[in-house]
């Protein structure tokens, strides 16, 4: 048992390592907005990794995320308005105890939503979810008690960045954990197929319940995260565009795949985010014209186009087809920009201009398009991060041609 | 009295809708049997194999497995009772290795809770280990462990049907249930199946209900023939007396074998 020690304390020493590094960089960004950035897009980790549990290893459709980050963080919000005062407990305390909490109400809450839906075969847990997400925001919404749509604050605020990195660590963690073991194996059965994962002795419902509800119990927990990061909440912060946000990173990271749905949460939260915020020189709104969306659109088509061909007709090595799909890509940016400025020089188009920042979310569906027609299950696929990977990448000698020939 | 047959059928019937798919169907299976179910197309012996574990109920009469009415209880409920099957249109988990795939039939038996899997505590490793070796044996058996870390969609039909037994076997049943074990093989993989086939009879003490096509193929392995048609029962006996049953020829066989 030395070598599980050995791991297991070295594993612990690294996640404190992160979340010291975490702390440090956050404390010194120096802007508070920056921080909220970096503190959300680190709660998005955990949201996206835990979404990717349920949809992704277990291949249920949940669409309705959201709504377990709702109710870990109306818990928390509730509790600390009610009880805070009156214990003589730590911030940071604090938050871990609302964080069980946040997360024991939003597992009760999959419980109940999972139960019944995941019982019956086809896709009842997408409609179901969708409708959870809606329903409880109305209700908060019509609740006085919680402040109603104007929502509610409460204090003290705790601002621990450490912890977000702890509990997207954590998360992770479970979900490495389980398909590292055996354990892990039938939810990945059942989501290959329910009736031969039943013939072998696979509880499917159980299974299906299970992921729903741990995944469930780590969005609450987050929000519960956010609720005292924020000490201010209202039922317009979980509209149904977080769910979809959440959903769009696991689908785009590869379902399936930690590490894709880990690094696709903090690439496409900062795609949306930051745009809201680029600004001239002069303190304006960036402005686009439409000759530049137009000839976007167009360089997008063409390079999809030419990137499935070469995806279907090109069986060179690895690294060539690399680079022609680089060059495919370059090429219709630099194309785009040329034949736009013409356009823009001309009065063809006229000076119609829109916000940068309106486009966030057509950014966010068309990176969405062109993943799904270039590589629909996903950027990374079912691949994970590994230290072989790692290791194979800085060794000359490939023995990857090896592996196949065997 | 000897002890009570393993598998028990009695009269037993399922109708789908106008349809009655299987029609008063009895039957007994003795531990250790090899016995084959063979029939014309839509006959009714995978809807058989289908109530038998648990897919569907029978709309009456009843299923007994060692004395005890296992008519209607889930699928993974009887796999835990000791039958286990293969399907007729393969249905690997195909995403996963190889390897996986028996693993995940293995799993059955676990021991650790998912608290040590989420945790990955050293009993869960422990048991990952032995439950990886358990599979790998078992490919060994069914010649696949040369390609235990392939992706299992990638293998020829062949093999895939070899890794359904195999990952049926994981799960440790007294009674494994093969739907058209050598469809779509050449002759040579039919030799190397039915080697397997008698090993798993001889040497793991299992007993075998088999479907199957290949006359040759059933009138050589099993011991005992069941021949549906429609549903209903048209012959029962040793492959010597249902080849020459005129019933049988005329409803299926076409002409003496
Ligand atoms: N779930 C079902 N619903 C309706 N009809 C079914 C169902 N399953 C099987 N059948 C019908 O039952 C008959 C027997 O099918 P099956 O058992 O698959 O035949 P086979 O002997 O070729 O394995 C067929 O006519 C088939 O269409
Ligand atoms: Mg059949």
């Amino acid at each position: 048992m030395g070598k599980f020690w050995t791991v297991r304390i070295a594993s612990v020493v690294a996640a404190l390592a992160g979340c010291f590094i975490f702390q440090t960089v956050a404390t010194n960004l120096g802007n508070d907005y920056y921080l909220r950035l970096f503190l959300l897009a680190g709660l998005y980790v955990t949201l996206s990794v835990s979404l990717n549990l349920i949809n992704g290893i277990t291949g249920q459709f949940s669409i309705g995320h959201a709504a377990f980050y709702m109710i870990g963080a109306y818990t928390a919000g509730i509790l600390t308005r009610a009880y805070y005062e009156q214990q003589p407990l730590l911030p940071e305390l604090w938050l871990v105890i609302m964080m069980l909490a946040g997360g024991l109400f939003a597992a009760l809450a999959g419980l109940l939503v999972g139960l019944p839906s995941l019982r019956l075969k086809g896709d009842y847990l997408a409609i179901v979810t969708l409708g959870f997400g809606e329903i409880i925001r109305i209700v908060a919404t019509n609740q006085q008690s919680v402040g109603g749509s104007y929502g509610f604050s409460f204090g003290p605020k705790v601002v621990a960045p450490w912890m977000v990195c702890l509990l997207a660590i954590i998360t992770i963690a479970i979900c490495r954990n389980l398909l590292k073991s055996a354990h892990g194996l039938p939810f990945l059965a059942v989501r290959e197929d329910e009736i031969a994962a039943s013939a072998m002795g696979v509880n499917v419902t159980k299974t299906k319940v299970a992921a729903f509800v741990l995944g469930s119990a780590l969005a609450g927990a987050a929000g519960a995260i956010l609720a005292l990061n924020e000490g201010y909440l209202n039922p317009d912060i979980f509209k149904m565009d977080v769910s979809f946000l959440i959903l769009t990173m696991v689908v785009l990271g590869g379902t399936g795949s930690i590490t894709g749905s880990a690094l696709a949460a903090i690439f496409l939260f900062l795609t949306i985010e930051i745009p809201r915020n680029i600004q001239t020189a002069d303190g304006q709104k960036v402005q686009i014209t439409l000759a530049s969306l137009l000839m976007a659109g167009l360089a997008i088509a063409i390079a999809i186009s030419l990137l499935r061909k070469i995806k279907d007709h090109f069986h060179g090595p690895p690294n060539q087809r690399l680079i022609r799909n680089l060059g495919v890509i370059g090429g219709s940016i630099a194309g785009a920009i040329v034949l736009s400025m013409i356009l823009n020089a001309t009065t063809v188009m006229g000076d119609k201009t829109f916000e940068f920042d309106k486009l966030r979310m057509v950014i966010l569906s068309i990176m969405l398009l062109v993943v799904m027609l270039l590589r629909p299950q996903g950027v990374l696929a079912h691949h994970e991060f590994s230290w072989d990977f790692v290791k194979r990448l800085f060794r000359k000698d490939h023995d990857d041609k090896a592996e196949v020939a065997s | 009295m000897s002890e009570s047959p393993l598998l028990k059928l009695d009269q037993a019937t399922i109708q789908f809708g106008g349809l009655i798919a299987v029609n008063n169907v009895s039957f007994e299976l003795n531990k250790g049997d090899l016995f084959g179910l063979i029939g014309p197309n839509g006959a009714g012996k995978t809807t058989c194999f289908n109530i038998i574990t648990g897919v569907y109920k029978p709309t009456s009469g009843k299923i007994f497995f060692r004395g005890r009415d296992i008519s209607g209880v889930p699928s993974n409920k009887i796999a835990q009772e000791g039958i286990c099957r293969t399907f007729q249109n393969i249905r690997l988990f195909q995403a996963l290795s190889v390897l996986e795939n028996v693993v995940v039939g293995g799993f059955l038996r676990h021991k650790t809770g998912l608290f040590s899997g989420l945790t990955l505590l050293p009993n869960a490793i422990k048991e990952t280990d032995h439950l990886r070796e358990e599979a790998m044996k078992l490919l060994e058996v069914v010649n696949l462990s040369h390609v235990a870390n392939h992706r299992s969609a990638d293998l020829p039909y062949g093999m895939q049907r070899r890794l359904e037994i195999a990952r049926a076997m994981a799960t440790q049943p007294d009674l494994l249930l093969l739907d058209e074990p050598a469809a779509g093989m050449n002759p040579q993989e039919k030799d190397e199946l039915k080697e397997v086939v008698y090993r798993i009879r001889d040497e793991f003490d299992k007993t075998v209900l088999l479907i199957e096509h290949d006359m040759k193929f059933v009138m050589g392995l099993c011991e005992r023939i069941f021949v549906l048609d429609r549903g209903l029962e048209i012959a029962h006996g040793p492959p010597e007396d249902i080849r020459s049953n005129p019933k049988v020829i005329e409803a299926y066989l076409g002409e003496p074998v």
